[in-house]
């Protein structure tokens, strides 16, 4: 941090004294996460008031040919095995980039920019063909509202994984200075293990 | 552009020609501002027309796209992501560059700028700014309010004025001045160079003046200004004239402002002490500032999803709210109140930290409690997590729900009151100096037990019920937030400027300033409180007959406070340039802060100090609170630059 002390007449602020063992990127990164997952448990609280204290007769409730909604949990399965899937390989990218193994880190992050992309497409699709929208009863507002946020968040990863991929590609990262791909890749956990949620809340219950 | 030669503390050589255009600044924003808005706009057309929905230009997602894009395109062309734009694309950047740092003329102030002390002084004139404006849109109101029936404006125009005065006191005035004042002393305070995130706290103050002018621009959107009361309350916000999709975009600007500023005090506080200065050393600002910052970082997104949701609900006719679509309406009340109450406990605390400095360093003795005072914020923090839905005593809401959550907010008065106590105490046989900072700290206990112990009396159920929306409600958050925040907030300016500027208030125009607010204050709404229980209803333009005298005089002690406000205002702007020099020390404090010149150097210290004891060790014998390197080696109470 402090190597950029240039060699002026003017000399710049003393070297930093970090009073923690902790990264202030990490840490950063962790603070910014846990507000992220209050923003997250406000959507999950609307889906609480709307499904349990509205109390409406079933859930999904009954569309207006008087049969339920249908979710596509079949097709929300597989692209969660996706985003799982994009989880392993970058964890990959970070091992092979901490062993100093350029190919796995960039392999590694082509990887899960393609497999978090083929999420997001799939999400599209499915919304483009699902049989219902945003006005069609409470349900359809919490089940675009959740996987709507969740999409948001994968779609900042994926410019965030863009931006490591470009940079792994360039030649950064070091075994011992890989704080970006760090960072990026904890986000990218976050985005991951939110889904779960997301699917077993919004798919499964 | 990163070519530029580090010639740090004066601006990048002026660009010249084209390049003015280009390189980051006001010329740049001409063009990027009206580029990226109408993108986002074609966006929105095009997605439209693609989708076959018509209209294809539709004014509601326009107004919500709209007050994205044109104000990202202003950040862009300040430069506001140019750093992360060069880092992304594996350009080679300038790690921690120095030439944001520092301002030599006023035209710093007016670009991305990385210094501290720079940015604490953005965020708290931008803070009064807004104060005046949304001042004045109060006695605009108290106007129409000196009489019963119709005078000056219509309902609709008095509860636009209604509401933008109290989202703009509350989102642009009381968060964001705190926020100034914790960026410009706790980086000092702890012995840091600057925050952990200078980028990304340059960025978090340009988001502020965004809110705001979104927020004023709503008054003016076609159809009308937002008129739902700063609560906003679902459905009927979702319903409201355009004016309230910028009401809705705002708070997410204004919140995202406040999290990154608290992500960056937490961080900072966390990872850049000085050595020596453990957590049972840290002045009580910090503190302070340390449990806000968590309360914000954790609570600031219910907001955040309260307004998303009847921004959908409107936009997106989805049926969060909407009970003839399986949603529930009360929903919006819970959500939104768990934040905004603990918002309440945002807008104290800091306050709490600077009364605390205030009030030891002006009686000359160590802090009564001092660990049991630092608890006790980590005490508020946490129960103010448990108490939001004694707003919705009378909503609606399960009648078993009042219960816990009375007990929890007569609860708070516990550690609330542990550190009014502990106040007293400080002061209690000290050597009291009863200068302007040291007025508005003990003003402020005074008009804050009054609104602290309405409070409570607002907790209980029973009296809550009878007095819900009437004017004791406003008496009630006046004393807290102004009998509270507000003089906390004069507390801390009047404190510190010395130490920002160098130079010394007008004593004698601090304390008629302070004379006329607590005078004007007082009987403006204190006579609330018995309105209120009289029954006279909040949040209407016109009123029974009864309320007139009363209203009357309510009205003509508002204008008190808005001349005490212009002298305010005159003491700053003619003391700046004018005030008496003093040295860096004037109060004989022993934060680190008071250790460096007045105002601070560029990097505030030219060593890191070395703490050796408590921050507040007033007359305790051979007692130091931190060494500081030889080239600071100055004697308290000298001189300073």
């Amino acid at each position: 941090m402090s190597a950029a002390a240039e060699a002026h007449e003017h000399h710049g602020p003393p070297p930093i004294h970090y009073s923690s063992r902790i990264n202030p990127a990490v840490l950063g990164i962790f603070l910014f996460i846990g507000s992220e997952i209050m923003l997250f448990g406000s959507f999950f609280t609307a889906y609480f008031f709307d499904r349990i204290v509205a109390n409406p007769a079933q859930w999904p409730p009954l569309n207006e040919a008087g049969v339920p909604f249908e979710r596509p949990w079949f097709l929300a399965l597989i692209n969660t095995l996706i985003l799982v899937t994009s989880s392993f390989t970058i964890h990959w990218a970070t091992v092979s980039c901490k062993k100093g193994n350029r190919a796995g880190l960039q392999a590694g992050m082509v990887l899960t920019f393609l497999l978090g992309l083929t999420f997001l497409l799939t999400q599209v699709i499915e919304y483009h063909r699902i049989g219902f929208n945003t006005n069609d009863t409470a349900f359809a507002a919490t089940f675009f509202g959740l996987t709507g946020l969740h999409g948001c968040h994968v779609f900042i990863g994926l410019l965030i994984l863009l931006v490591i991929t470009i940079r792994a590609f360039r030649g950064h990262f070091s075994p011992s200075a890989h704080h970006g791909l760090e960072v990026g890749g904890i986000y990218w956990h976050f985005v991951d293990v939110m889904w779960i949620v997301v699917y077993v809340t919004v798919y499964v219950l | 552009m990163t070519s530029v030669t580090h010639d740090h503390h004066h601006a990048p050589a002026s660009p010249s020609g084209l390049r003015k255009l280009t390189a980051p600044g006001w010329y740049r924003v001409l063009w990027t501002t009206p580029l990226v808005g109408f993108i986002g706009l074609g966006i929105v057309g095009l997605i439209r027309w693609a989708a076959d929905w018509d209209p294809i230009w539709k004014s509601g997602p326009l107004a919500t796209v709209g007050t994205v894009s044109f104000p990202m395109g202003l950040l862009i062309g300040l430069g506001g992501f140019d750093f992360w734009t060069y880092y992304a694309s594996g350009k080679r950047t300038r790690p921690d560059s120095h030439d944001g740092h520092g301002a030599t003329s006023w035209r710093d102030y007016f670009r991305i700028n990385t210094d501290h002390k720079v940015i604490g002084i953005q965020y708290t004139v931008t803070t009064m700014l807004f104060f005046v404006i949304s001042g004045f849109m109060a006695l605009l109101f108290r106007a129409e309010l000196a009489q019963s029936g119709d005078q000056y404006f219509n309902p609709q125009t008095f509860n636009v004025l209604v509401t933008e005065h109290a989202i703009l006191m509350i989102l642009l005035v009381i968060i964001p001045a705190f926020a100034g004042l914790g960026n410009i002393v706790i980086p000092l305070m702890i012995g840091a160079a600057d925050m952990a995130f200078p980028k990304l706290n340059a960025l978090s103050y340009w988001l502020l003046p965004i809110a705001g002018v979104t927020f004023i621009a709503g008054m003016f959107a076609p159809g009308g200004g937002p008129s739902a009361g700063w609560t906003c309350y679902a459905p009927l916000c979702a319903h409201q004239p355009m004016g309230n999709i910028f009401f809705n975009m705002a708070v997410q600007w204004g919140g995202a402002s406040s999290i990154m500023t608290a992500l960056n005090f937490l961080v900072t506080i966390i990872t850049m002490r000085a050595p020596g200065m453990t957590f049972w050393r840290m002045p009580l600002l910090v503190w302070a500032n340390f449990s806000t910052s968590l309360l914000v970082v954790l609570a600031t997104p219910f907001i955040a999803g309260s307004q998303f949701f009847v921004l959908f609900d409107r936009v997106m006719h989805t049926n969060f709210f909407e009970a003839a679509g399986g949603g529930y309406v009360l929903g919006y009340q819970h959500i939104f109140w768990f934040y905004s109450h603990p918002a309440v406990y945002i807008m104290l605390l800091p306050g709490f930290g600077i009364i605390s400095e205030v009030i030891a360093v002006m009686s000359r003795k160590p802090i009564f409690g001092y660990r049991l005072m630092a608890l006790s914020l980590l005490a508020i923090l946490v129960l103010g997590f448990s108490v939001w839905a004694h707003h919705m005593y009378v909503a609606g809401m399960a009648g078993w729900l009042r219960v816990p959550m009375m007990a929890s907010t007569l609860l708070i008065a516990v550690p609330t009151g542990i550190k009014i106590f502990s106040w007293i105490a400080t002061m209690w046989n000290g050597k009291i100096n009863f200068n302007t900072p040291m007025l508005w700290a003990t003003g402020f206990i005074a008009t804050f037990v009054i609104g602290g112990l309405s409070g409570v009396w607002l907790g209980a159920v029973s009296i809550d019920i009878p007095v819900s929306s009437t004017y004791f409600i406003v008496a009630h958050i006046h004393y807290v937030l102004f009998g509270g925040s507000v003089f906390t907030i004069f507390t801390g300016i009047y404190y510190w400027y010395p130490k920002v500027t160098g130079r010394m208030y007008n004593e004698k125009l601090g304390k008629l300033h302070f004379w006329m607010t607590f005078i004007g204050f007082n009987a403006t709404f204190f006579p609330m409180h018995y309105l209120g229980t009289q029954g006279m209803p909040r949040r209407v333009a016109d009123y029974a007959p009864r309320f007139q005298e009363l209203n009357a005089f309510a009205s003509i002690a508002s204008y008190l406070l808005g001349a005490s406000t212009a002298l305010f205002l005159f003491n700053m702007i003619w003391s700046w340039t004018k005030g008496e020099v003093v040295g860096s020390n004037p109060w004989r404090a022993m934060t680190l802060e008071w250790q460096v010149s007045s105002p601070p150097p560029t990097f505030n210290f030219d060593e890191v100090p070395q703490i050796v004891g408590g921050p507040y060790e007033f007359g305790v014998p051979g007692a130091r609170h931190a060494i500081l390197g030889s080239a600071q080696a100055e004697p308290v109470a000298t001189g300073g630059h």
